[in-house]
């Protein structure tokens, strides 16, 4: 004979409820903490920083307004922005030209299996420093390195380009010619080759077909690739800090001269910061809204 | 392009009446052979279809014809011409592909013009042309879509006009209903039949389905392993098979094999391996000699069956039953011989009680329905 | 002054970054040293220092571990608003000694970031050149003691530069045939410093017209600046592709050692004069350790052993006396007092710094 248990009938009574609100947040959780750590804070941080005009390490933060964003668009910033966004949208046309070709050729004419070793291959700067790859194009480009002494074996006059525009979108274009082509790379993969096909069973010599349905068809990753580019080049100082002339100032290195050099005006800086965060933020709004769609109905 | 014209009476004289030729052709892709030594004629406004189970080299004849791959060996010619160094683009040909292949990126309207702006032709006759081809196809409703807001029916219809549109000595037709359900299978194999009859051009398709090539094609060719078994007439394809393949591969059959022992008059006698003596009739203008490998194919519908035995003195014999199935208008019977062999029995169903299983049975059927040919 | 840096410090951290692959991270000078931010604060038997690259070798730390059996962990910085950041942020607590600049010692003294020493326990702080017994930036030394100091000046090529120049003037004079073949220093206080210099005008000059000026005449000057660049310089220079690169006298002596058509001049007008000390953090653990680091340096043999192989100039009278005498009496290293009393500290330019910074950017954005 078992006594009753007066307490097990109720327990069984009344079920704990499911909390649906727990499996949420323990798997956002984790990750929501992180990006509130090394991502919101320090944002808002910057922003705090950058409403007090002229602050300097060790002043008291006292918002105080927008001064320093309107500082922003004096002539002078305003031309080293210029300059920073010429940088990029060169960089961007660079890296789409060397990258399409190279990236429709490993994505549609090399031979299958050696594919993925190609596509390591071509992405191993990527595993070198940005600073070792800058120093390389120094040594090749200065006027007794390695590309002179090329064309002098050659027979033919030597190049002097280092310390110019030319050598910073060179080494820049170089550095991120590997996201354009994985990226250009994985969008051409993805084509219907049976398109090509029917655009040449329709006449189209394998140009007209290019331009007429492999560009269209690639346009996302056209449009990915291009953004990705353009956003890293906007924070590269390390090309036009290396491999520019005089007047090579770009907006990275104007906020690393604001916070790290000796002007230290941490609140300038700042803002400069909050608008470099912008653009890019918006850039990236851009390619999440229009850069995943299919083509407009 | 501009040489060929919808209709076979507008064309050119050519010193052939023949729009597709194939001669000899071999095509070896890493090492293995797809297509094996195929010689293919078709004439002028044929529907020609080749038929065959996957994996047969239909697929890759028709892409040679297209252009896609170049022969390892042989010759294509179309309308006479050869079409060797000839890029798909500049073939007077045109395919409709089994996916479709639709631009996505495009409406409807620009992937029916898409041809004729590549040739750049004026934009009313543009306009004009583009509007007939949508209007053949019943499709002039969907101008402004897109391919993915079509169903698979709808698209097939595009496929077929943005083809069309270019005015080609020949149409190309690569499965061109494999994707579509059964009832739009059937609606569509009619539209085909239709439209070529209206257009008068050369229809070239590939199809394993052997239902659709019977009903559509005026001449089959039943490909298998990369060489043509046979190429002829539907009804000849059907009731006269040359090969033991194509008389398993179209429809159903009953195939023994064995060797010829003699002739007689009414036929030749076949012995199997097994002992059976079977008397047939040449399939076709076969002549075997005494010796030779052959087989005999026998319908199902042709085999008769009975519980007592017959007053035959050939192509008769005694077996078990081993199955029945019920199908309706037919009985299904299997019946396993005393030789081994088992036979598939499809006969009209009259009425009556069935026969229970293992009742011994007698198979027969009359010379004529037993068909000989070379098993070489 | 990024300023005070030795540009061979600077060589030694781009090796070790790329070595890491990281752009800003402070690395250590040696791979065996390099350390993620110790985590035992206070541990008595570990002396933090924070330095630049190039202050400490192997052998002065593992002597130093003999004499008082203290172990030593070096982080480096490489420049001394990346150590004030450091420090600001709080990630520097455990550091007991840091190497802040001339100007960086005024500005961390004046907010209050470093501990007053005391002077009884200093040993040797007599034994200091003349000059640095009360230098300007820190009255007395009360809060830091000099370790090393060097001018600017420039380097050249003889094969490249019809005579050696004599003077700042020399750029101007000669800018056209000069045509991007001159580096200068990418620190807006150094290389407005030399141009106002050149006007005769003070490195710290605070006055807006001066400061023009100043802007004005490297704007001229500007086809021939092939680069602003601090230490990128020298692999140019030494290949023969650089006509004139202004230059630390340390970096200097190391590149000449190189390629002998190589020659260093301290400009005729006076460049500047930098000094880099020991401190202490107010918020250091381990004082002890502390002290005990800064007489160990202040010995006279251990100085010079420092300068003899580390190729810096020690600001120690005893110590100079016990170099051999090609060292004593190299002009790059130790120039002559006639040349020292016309070169002046980078010092802080209070409100006209936001004047400089403009310029700046004007001048390397044009």
């Amino acid at each position: 004979m078992t006594p009753a248990n007066p307490i097990a009938p109720a327990a069984e009574a009344t079920p704990p409820k499911p909390r649906r609100w727990v499996g949420p947040w323990a798997l956002l959780g984790p990750s929501g903490l992180w990006l509130l750590l090394l991502l919101v804070l320090p944002v808002l941080v910057i922003f705090e920083l950058s409403l007090v005009p002229g602050i300097r390490p060790g002043d008291l933060v006292n918002p105080s307004g927008i001064d320093n964003y309107l500082l922003v668009f004096q002539p002078v910033y305003l031309q080293v922005i210029g300059r920073t966004l010429s940088y990029a949208i060169g960089t961007t046309i660079i890296c789409l030209l060397l990258g399409f070709p190279v990236a429709y050729w490993l994505a549609l004419m090399s031979p299958k299996r050696w594919q993925n070793l190609l596509l390591v291959a071509f992405t191993l700067p990527l595993w070198t420093s940005s600073l070792l790859r800058s120093y390389a194009w120094i040594t090749i480009l200065r006027p007794t390195g390695v590309l002179n002494s090329l064309l002098g074996a050659i027979g033919l006059p030597g190049l002097d380009i280092l310390n110019q525009t030319p050598a910073v979108l060179l080494g820049m274009a170089y550095s991120f010619l590997p996201y354009m082509v994985l990226i250009l790379y994985s969008s051409l993969e993805k084509l219907d080759r049976r398109l090509l096909e029917a655009a040449a069973d329709l006449g189209a010599t394998p140009i007209e077909a290019f331009w007429k349905v492999t560009v269209p068809q690639s346009l996302q990753g056209i449009a990915a690739g291009s953004l990705l580019v353009a956003i890293t080049s906007l924070g590269d100082f390390v090309n036009p800090e290396l491999l520019g002339g005089a007047s090579s100032m770009t907006a990275s290195r104007l906020i690393y001269n604001q916070f790290l050099g000796a002007t230290q005006n941490w609140g300038f800086g700042s803002a400069l910061s909050m608008l470099m965060i912008l653009a890019v933020s918006l850039g990236i709004a851009l390619l999440i809204r229009y850069g995943d769609g299919r083509p407009a109905a | 392009m501009s040489q060929t014209a919808v209709r076979a009476s507008q064309a050119i004289e050519t010193d052939t009446q023949l729009d597709v030729e194939l001669r000899k052709v071999f095509k070896v892709y890493n090492g293995e052979t797809a297509v094996r030594g195929v010689d293919l004629h078709i004439g002028r406004g044929e529907f020609f279809s080749i038929l065959g189970p996957s994996g047969c080299g239909k697929t890759t004849t028709l892409r040679l014809v297209a252009g896609f791959e170049q022969p390892s060996a042989g010759e294509v010619l179309v309308r006479g011409q050869s079409m060797l160094n000839v890029p798909p683009y500049q073939r007077p040909v045109n395919t409709v592909f089994q996916s479709y292949a639709l631009f996505g990126h495009m409406s409807i309207w620009d992937n029916v013009a898409f041809g004729l702006r590549i040739k750049r032709c004026g934009k009313a006759e543009t306009e004009e042309r583009v509007n007939e081809a949508l209007a053949l196809v019943k499709m002039e409703k969907f101008a402004r879509r897109y391919p993915n807001q079509l169903s698979g029916g709808q698209q097939q219809r595009v496929a077929l006009a943005r083809a069309l549109v270019n005015r080609p000595a020949v149409l190309l037709l690569d499965e061109p209903l494999g994707a579509l359900d059964l009832k739009l299978r059937k609606e569509m194999q009619m539209e085909l039949s239709t439209l070529h009859r209206e257009l008068g051009l050369t229809f070239v398709m590939v199809t394993h389905d052997q239902e659709e090539a019977l009903s559509l094609s005026d001449r089959i060719s039943v490909m298998n392993e990369g060489r043509v078994e046979q190429i002829g007439s539907p009804s000849e394809i059907y009731e006269s098979p040359r090969t033991p393949f194509v008389a398993d591969f179209i429809g159903d059959t009953n195939l023994f094999r064995g060797r010829v022992s003699e002739f007689d008059r009414t036929g030749s006698a076949i012995v199997t391996d097994n002992g059976l003596k079977l008397v047939a009739t040449p399939s076709g203008d076969w002549a075997g000699s005494v010796g030779e490998a052959a087989a005999v194919s026998v319908r199902p519908e042709k085999v008769q069956v009975s519980l007592y035995p017959p007053d035959l003195s050939v192509n008769c014999f005694e077996g078990r039953l081993q199955n029945v199935m019920y199908l309706g208008t037919h009985v299904h019977y299997v019946v396993e011989l005393r030789s081994g062999d088992r036979l598939t029995v499809m006969q009209v169903n009259v009425g009556g009680e069935l026969p229970a299983l293992n009742t011994p049975i007698y198979a027969y059927w009359s010379t004529a329905d037993a068909l000989a040919m070379s098993a070489a | 002054m990024a300023a005070a840096a030795f540009s061979r410090r600077d060589f030694l951290r781009r090796t070790s970054i790329a070595a890491a692959g990281l752009a800003m991270t402070g690395c250590g000078w040696r791979l065996a040293q390099v350390r993620p931010s110790p985590g035992s604060v206070g541990d008595r038997t570990k002396l933090y220092i924070y330095t630049w690259a190039g202050y400490t070798d192997e052998e002065l730390i593992s002597r130093f571990q003999q004499a008082t059996g203290l172990s030593v962990v070096v982080d480096i910085f490489d420049s001394n608003e990346v150590m004030l950041a450091k420090l600001q942020a709080g990630g520097g607590s455990q550091y007991s000694i840091i190497y802040p600049s001339d100007y960086m010692v005024r500005q961390m003294r004046e907010r209050g970031l470093l501990r007053e020493l005391d002077r009884d326990r200093l040993l040797g702080l007599k034994d200091l050149l003349e000059p640095y017994q009360n230098p300007s930036y820190d009255p007395n030394n009360v809060h830091s003691v000099p370790a090393s100091w060097g001018t600017t000046g420039l380097i050249y090529n003889r094969r490249r530069v019809p005579e050696p120049p004599k003077d700042w003037g020399f750029l101007w004079d000669n800018r056209d045939r000069l045509k991007r073949q001159v580096t200068l220093f990418n620190d807006q206080r150094e290389t407005m410093g030399l141009a106002l210099r050149r006007l005769g005008y003070s490195y710290n000059s605070q006055d807006p017209e001066q400061i023009r000026q100043a802007y004005e005449a490297l704007k001229e000057l500007r086809p021939a600046i092939a680069q602003f660049t601090t230490d990128g310089w020298k692999d140019r220079m030494v290949a023969g592709d650089l006509s004139i690169a202004m230059g630390y006298s340390a970096d200097a002596i190391e590149a000449i050692e190189e390629n002998d058509q190589l020659g260093y001049t301290i400009p005729a007008s006076g460049s500047s004069l930098w000094t880099d000390t020991m401190a202490v953090p107010i918020s250091a653990p381990n004082l002890e350790a502390a002290y005990a680091w800064i007489n160990f340096t202040l010995q006279p043999e251990v100085a010079a052993g420092m300068t003899a192989r580390l190729k810096f100039a020690t600001a120690n009278q005893r110590a100079i006396d016990l170099l051999p005498p090609d060292l004593a009496q190299n002009p790059s290293l130790f120039p002559s007092q006639a040349i020292l009393d016309r070169c002046e500290g980078i010092a802080p330019v209070g409100a006209a710094t936001p004047l400089y910074d403009r310029y700046w950017t004007q001048l390397t954005s044009g």
